[in-house]
């Protein structure tokens, strides 16, 4: 007999399991996309031991009859696929007919169904992959599935799954980010003894936003929105000779993004808080990442990452979702288009929107490792690499859950006035729906862009200029292109400039502002090559350790190009003679071991080097560092104007290119409120 | 203590020393003026730890005995007093009282205990130095110190004393500025003798230099101190330690193509040329080519703009970038008078500027770095 044998069903669909099922958040994650495939509206997820003991979901969708659902469960079973075509075209969030055998045969399964106006419901048990028992029943329309007893059969699984708030808080994250996508929808996600979610259905986004995150997430939080024709459609035409007379060419489609991204005050500590919705599909794509990190380029620092959630639209078949079972992994037809879309959609939105730190938020903004804003991010999501190095000692990745109480997770997003984490039940939900739609009266309006596919100058759609909210509740927040109008009045300790305007008072700091000028003075010089170099009296020796000599070579083009004369000068020493203009002594030491030292980082943390743009934004960035005005440097009021225009006129007035605030403002309306006036 | 003392007279003093007292009050007793009362005079002291000046008046003394006076106070008082005779008297709880005509103040000052020990000028034998040579050198030389305070080698100014000159030179590594007064002859001095005195020092001895109708002052050291003696006042610095760079390698000596210019029109040209260079670097173009200096300047942000002027010159053409401001700084230096030398080698070595007269007591030369524009 030959050694090749065809595995059982029970056997293959564990196997299958292994890339659909890993957590209990990817079983909810199949099973919510099951829902709304099937139409639902309302979906409520009941959970257990964070899912390990119980999840259920119902809801009110198409249901099955009798033969579908046990159909349901036999491998590559699906309603949603028909043909191979039909995969460059899929419309649905499933599509492989997995998820449900791989689920069954990893724990206890029960699935109560029923067709909208059948006159009886079916009623599965399976238990690792065995049906028990098939009833017909009375149920309303709609589907209940209860996975209970995850991994009950695969010991080795159930080893890897974390502790209970762990595991909650991913579920939790999940759910939550799927009820952002979808407004429109009724989601409900409650533990055994909390209502950990609930959202009844809204109209926008941006209500969403507010009802599940809080008011204040996000007033930390701008719109994006704008939309893009495609210069051509992504699916290849057929040779000429081969193509149908009868069929029209591909029409190029439309790509569509809005969302909402965190101001620069605003950061974390991993991707984390990074949230991707293509065609309301939860994803994880390095491309828009890394599209999303040069938005944010020398505006936060290159250690910290922005909270955004991004929800992208696109023709179903710009988008292949069929790469890996988990389906998060997706390939674009047009990458690069898509990758620009988005770093100039984000990039124009922060540029636009120039948002001021208020002066008493930047107070608790450094980026930190304590609860994030948002739950944590899909790289937990299965089948796809983790995007954090995954740390030796093996602590949980999520900060949060480790400061739970007991069982229960404490939330991310906590706070008493959130429709999140509401022990009480649901009694507050009426009151942030008022309110919510209180504030929302005026619709977001998407960003107007060129077919060039550069983001529009043109004002008059601008969807920045107004407020989302009624101006009678809210007056617009300060932004910094009010800097041209500042007034100086002097200086504080000769480090940061006061200043005043209508919008209340201004605190700059002068040296970072003085290096966001001179940095983006710099790159602009670099890019036409008009870089002024100062060549000095007697060459200044730099000593360096022989690791950094090799660095040194690596650089050594850009520096030159940057207006430096370097040459080794024995083996563990630079000459320097000549520097950058405003570079001198013992700074132009400083700035050179500096880019030198960071100049292996990449390469060690990331296993690959840091590209052209990144080194110039970074040699920019200590040019820039070393060379502006310090603290503790008496300024007159005329250099403090100068300054003050000058920083009004850059493009990033908001941070400094290592991420640092560059202007607080303490608005008229805190200083009123502050001394009891209103 | 207590003592009447001429208006005049005090102010002068006053005037004198108020200049070293520490602006920023990070040790209080620093903004005092220490006030001693003996005989027939009153001395004055002000330092903040790295200068000292001590100074002295005429007084009448009705009672021997110190004490200090915030300085900034009695001194902006005094100029306020009509001409007269001052009283100045210590009252108890180290508050003074000053009474001129029918004008009484009283201001606290702090215990004389607490002033810091200042540096008495020693009593060994003290170099005589032309006053007006080193007024002439700090002039020529002081506006090239470094202001990069990190290099504090280049913080000051380097002192040269030989037996047959004078020589001063300061540098902030991109340009250089050294002068030397030759046929001098200085007393005590075998070989030769360089201190490091630091700008602060130097701005106060310009002060002092300017102030005093003496020929010569007195100059001397010690390990950690630099004396000197300015008529009946005495300013204290401490030195600068270390190496400073080796100017004599850097000094250019085959700058063989020059032109001789006005330093007046030279200098005009350059400002309106600037006002067109880069903000920050405000580097210009020299070109020299058949009989032509032409000076010329561009930035993205400005505009651009070019001076020429006719000038004997006949060698291959050249085209050097400078740092305006550093060249103003020298036309500045010689009063915008007379005629310079601009001579350079080619656009990567450094360019020289000096006057053109041939029987000048001083010998002046300034080295620029180039720039690459
Ligand atoms: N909640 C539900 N409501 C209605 N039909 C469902 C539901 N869940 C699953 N199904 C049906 O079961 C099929 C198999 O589901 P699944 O194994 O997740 O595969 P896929 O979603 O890839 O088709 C689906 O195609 C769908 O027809
Ligand atoms: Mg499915
Ligand atoms: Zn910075």
């Amino acid at each position: 007999m030959g050694r090749i044998r065809i595995l059982n069903d029970q056997v293959a669909n564990q196997i299958a399991a292994g890339e659909v099922v890993d957590r209990p958040a990817s079983v909810v994650k199949e099973l919510l996309e099951n829902s709304l495939d099937a139409g639902a509206n309302r979906i409520r997820i009941e959970v257990e031991g964070g899912g390990r003991k119980l999840i259920r979901i119902t809801d009110d969708g198409c249901g099955m009859n009798k033969d579908d659902a046990l159909l349901a469960f036999e491998r590559h079973a699906t309603s949603k696929l028909r043909t191979a075509d039909d995969l460059l075209n899929i419309a649905t969030l499933g599509f492989r007919g997995e998820a449900l055998p791989s689920i069954a045969s990893v724990a206890r399964v029960t699935l109560e169904t029923a067709e909208p106006g059948s006159k009886a419901g079916t009623r599965i048990e399976i238990a690792g992959g065995k049906i028990l028992h098939v009833d017909e029943i009375a149920a309303p329309a709609g589907t209940t599935i209860a996975v209970s007893d995850l991994f009950f059969n695969t010991p080795a699984r159930r080893k890897f799954l974390r502790a209970e708030s762990t595991e909650l808080a991913h579920l939790t994250a999940l759910v939550t980010h799927y009820a952002l996508a979808h407004p429109e929808k009724h989601f409900e996600l409650l533990s055994a003894s909390h209502t950990l979610l609930s959202a009844p259905p809204v109209k926008k986004n941006d209500e969403r936003i507010f009802q599940i995150l809080g008011r204040d997430t996000h007033s930390q939080l701008l719109p994006v929105a704008a939309e893009m024709q495609l210069a051509r459609a992504g699916l290849p035409e057929p040779p000429p000779w081969k193509r149908d007379p009868d069929v029209p060419a591909p029409v190029p489609g439309q790509l569509r993004l809005n969302g909402f991204f965190s101001k620069p005050e605003l950061q974390k500590l991993n991707r984390n808080s990074i949230y991707i919705f293509v065609n309301k599909r939860l994803i994880r794509d390095r491309a828009l990442l890394h599209a999303i990190s040069e938005a944010y380029r020398n505006v936060i620092p290159p250690t910290s990452f922005p909270v955004v959630t991004l929800y992208l639209e696109m023709p179903p078949e710009e988008v292949d979702v069929n790469v890996h079972p988990a389906k998060t992994e997706v390939r674009f037809r047009q990458q690069q288009a898509v990758h620009d879309f988005v770093r100039d959609s984000l990039r124009t939105a922060l540029v636009k929107a120039r948002p001021a730190a208020d002066f008493l938020s930047a107070l608790d903004s450094a980026p930190t490792a304590s609860p994030s804003l948002l739950p944590p991010a899909a790289s937990h999501l299965p089948g796809l690499p983790e995007s954090e190095p995954v740390r030796p000692d093996g602590a949980e990745r999520f900060e949060g859950a480790s400061q739970g109480t007991g069982n229960a997770a404490r939330l991310p997003f906590s706070g008493p006035q959130h429709a999140v984490w509401n022990p009480s039940g649901l009694d507050s939900v009426p009151e942030f729906l008022v309110r919510a739609s209180a504030l929302f009266t005026q619709p977001l309006q998407p960003a107007a862009i060129q077919d060039s596919g550069q983001p529009s100058q043109d004002c008059s759609d601008d969807p920045f200029a107004a407020p989302p909210f009624s101006a009678g509740v809210q007056s617009p927040a300060p932004n910094l292109n009010a800097l041209a109008s500042l007034k100086p009045l002097g200086q504080l300790r000769e480090s940061f400039i006061l200043a005043v305007n209508e919008d209340g008072l201004w605190i700059i700091d002068q040296h970072v502002a003085h290096e966001r000028v001179l940095f983006e003075k710099i790159l602009r010089d670099r890019k036409v090559e008009q870089v002024e170099r100062q060549r000095l009296l007697m060459p200044l020796l730099v000593e360096l350790k022989p690791a950094q000599m090799v660095l040194f070579a690596q650089i050594a083009d850009e520096l030159e190009e940057n207006g430096f004369e370097v040459e080794p000068f024995g083996p563990q020493t630079l000459a320097v003679k000549a520097a950058p203009v405003g570079l001198e002594g013992k700074q132009l030491e400083r700035m050179l071991t500096q880019v030198i030292e960071q100049a292996g980082e990449d390469e060690a943390r990331f296993g690959q080097r840091e590209d052209m743009g990144t080194l110039r934004g970074r040699i920019a960035a200590s040019i820039a560092c070393h060379a502006a005005i310090k603290v503790n440097m008496p300024l007159d009021l005329k250099r403090m104007e100068w300054l003050l225009a000058e920083l009004a006129t850059t493009e990033h007035p908001t941070n400094c290119p290592h991420g640092r605030p560059i202007a607080l403002n303490y608005s008229w309306k805190d200083i009123q409120k502050a001394f009891q006036r209103i | 203590m207590e003592i009447t003392v001429s208006r005049q007279e005090l102010l002068k003093e006053l005037t004198a020393t108020q200049g070293v007292v520490e602006r920023k009050t990070t040790i209080p007793i620093l903004s005092n003026f220490l006030l001693e009362a003996e005989g027939e005079r009153l001395s004055l002291t002000a330092t903040d730890l790295d200068q000292a000046i001590r100074t002295s008046a005429p007084v009448k003394v009705k009672k021997a005995g110190a004490c200090t006076i915030p300085a900034r106070r009695m001194y902006d008082y005094v100029k306020l007093l009509p001409e007269g005779e001052i009283s100045i008297k210590l009252l108890d709880n180290h508050w003074v009282q000053i009474k001129s005509g029918r004008s009484t103040t009283k201001i606290v000052g702090m215990a004389r205990a607490n002033y810091p020990q200042v540096p008495e000028f020693p009593s060994v034998d003290a170099i005589k130095i032309s006053a007006a040579a080193l007024k002439t050198l700090i002039a020529r030389t002081i506006f090239a110190i470094s202001n990069e305070e990190t290099r504090y080698t280049l913080n000051g100014a380097l002192l040269v004393i030989k037996a047959e000159s004078l020589a001063m030179v300061a540098t902030d590594g991109h340009r250089l500025s050294f002068v030397e007064k030759v046929n001098e002859e200085i007393a005590g001095v075998s070989g030769e003798k360089r201190v490091l005195v630091p700008r602060k020092a130097l701005d106060e001895l310009r002060q002092l230099l300017a102030a005093t109708a003496e020929a010569t002052i007195d100059f001397a050291d010690d390990e950690h101190t630099l004396y000197f003696r300015v008529g009946h006042r005495a300013l204290s610095s401490r030195k600068l330690n270390g190496n400073f760079p080796n100017y004599e390698a850097v000094m250019p000596r085959d700058n063989t193509k020059f032109v001789i210019v006005s330093a007046a029109e030279l200098g005009q040209a350059i400002q309106r040329v600037a006002q067109f260079a880069d903000e920050r670097s405000g580097a210009v173009r020299m070109k020299i080519e058949q009989n032509e200096l032409k000076i010329s300047s561009s930035s993205t942000e400005a505009g651009e703009s070019e001076d020429t002027i006719d000038t004997p010159y006949t060698g291959d053409a050249l085209t050097v970038g400078f740092n305006s401001g550093y060249m103003l700084d020298f036309l500045k230096a010689l009063n915008n008078e007379g005629e310079v030398r601009l001579e350079f080698k080619d656009q990567q070595s450094a360019g020289q500027m000096r006057p053109e007269d041939p029987d000048a007591e001083y010998r002046y030369r300034y080295v620029l770095m180039p720039m690459r524009i």
